[in-house]
């Protein structure tokens, strides 16, 4: 899964911090937990289960951390 | 045939590289074992794994020492300063779960729960598994409870030669760390359980078990995520919580390709249970006595796959 995460165009990777949970050990499997994820693979984009037991498509991933960066920049712009 | 660990073993957590964590062990100066764990370059790190095999620390801290990959560092360098750590005397043999593994292949075995002290009921156990045919008796822990009997209890255990593993309540006696209301235990009693094994790995058939009282193990000092079997109690005690959150079982299934063992054993929930996922098989021993009456497990080797079955003594 990591590896369709860092294969993304760099415009991408510049907006996005990435983190992967390894779930051979308690600390996986606890994050694993904390996101009421149930398969796997799976990806959580700020916080929130997107994807379970699937690889997405580049252009879906890309279009689903596209959406989340527009609508944080456009709240931070309406609390300035 | 029953090996314990005798050589050194190592946990070294890297600083700057890819695996968090370096295991391996030392035997009279002689470097085995090495894995590097969680990361990096697998080929890489077996090529270092095969060259070094067999090698004095000496020779190895010449060889490894001062290679650059990345940070400065890289694994073989990690390795050194692992080594190095050692020589200064700031790295210590890791003190992680005891294993012990037998070795030779049994096609019938008998499986005790929770005794909590009772040497009566285990005397009533061992005469109905012989009459069954069992070769061998496991006992999964808690041999010990809030029982003045668990002297005679740990006596019986060693007089019927049964094998056990430690159950918390067992741990606590070892450590000293027992409250009210168990009763004190005399030092021997508490000696002879504190060397007792946390992990027992047998052969049924062809089969590889593992058999473990419970999550206690996890919080034991120097515990390693990526120790042989670690695997298989994260999953058990972590994900599934004893096998009780099956929506979650897709997830075991992905993770049963990477076991070592084939059926795995626990008994901390006092419950009867069996699961078969992802091709692997989870096995909960019940206490050995309940309302019901008294129960036992019996793991048998049929036609190269192994089968269980609660047996009932009325």
């Amino acid at each position: 899964m990591a590896e369709s995460v860092k294969v993304l165009p760099e415009e991408i990777q510049g907006i996005i911090e990435v983190h992967e949970w390894d779930m051979r050990t308690r600390e996986g499997v606890q994050r694993f937990k904390e996101l009421k994820a149930k398969s796997l693979p799976s990806v959580a984009l700020d916080g929130k289960l997107v994807y379970e037991a699937l690889i997405p498509m580049q252009e879906d991933l890309i279009a689903e951390i596209r959406l989340r960066h527009q609508q944080k920049n456009r709240d931070s712009l309406n609390v300035s | 045939m029953t090996t314990h660990r005798k050589k050194q073993r190592y946990i070294y957590r890297t600083q700057g590289v890819c695996p968090p964590e370096i295991h391996f062990q030392v035997d009279q100066g002689y470097l085995s074992e090495i894995r590097f764990v969680g990361g990096g370059c697998p080929g890489n790190a077996q090529l270092v794994t095969r060259l070094l095999e067999g090698r004095h620390l000496e020779e190895v801290l010449q060889l490894v020492n001062g290679i650059d990959c990345r940070n400065g560092t890289s694994c073989p360098d990690q390795l050194a300063s692992a080594i190095q750590a050692i020589t200064d005397g700031r790295l210590s043999p890791a003190t992680s779960f005891l294993l012990v593994e037998d070795h030779t292949p049994k096609a019938r075995m008998g499986l005790i729960g929770e005794l909590a002290g009772n040497p009566q009921i285990l005397k009533k156990m061992v005469r109905a598994m012989s009459e069954s045919g069992v070769e061998t008796v496991v006992c999964l822990g808690n041999l010990t409870g809030e029982s003045m009997q668990n002297r005679q209890t740990l006596k019986s255990m060693r007089k019927l030669d049964i094998q056990a593993i430690q159950g918390q309540n067992d741990w606590n006696y070892a450590m000293g760390t027992e409250s009210p209301p168990y009763p004190p235990l005399d030092q021997k009693a508490r000696d002879w359980l504190i060397q007792l094994p946390q992990v027992l790995s047998f052969l049924v058939g062809p089969k590889k078990c593992i058999a473990f009282f419970g999550d206690f193990i996890q919080k034991l000092p120097g515990y390693s995520d990526y120790e042989p079997f670690a695997l298989e109690m994260n999953m058990v005690c972590g994900l599934t919580d004893f096998m009780r959150d099956e929506t979650v079982f897709p997830a075991l299934e992905a993770m049963t390709p990477q076991f070592h063992a084939d059926v795995v054993l626990f008994s901390q929930t006092r419950k009867w249970g069996y699961w078969h996922v992802g091709g692997k098989d989870f096995i909960s021993i019940g206490p050995a006595a309940d309302p019901d009456g008294l129960s036992w497990g019996l793991l048998e080797s049929v036609h190269d796959d192994a089968r269980f079955e609660v047996m009932r003594i009325n």
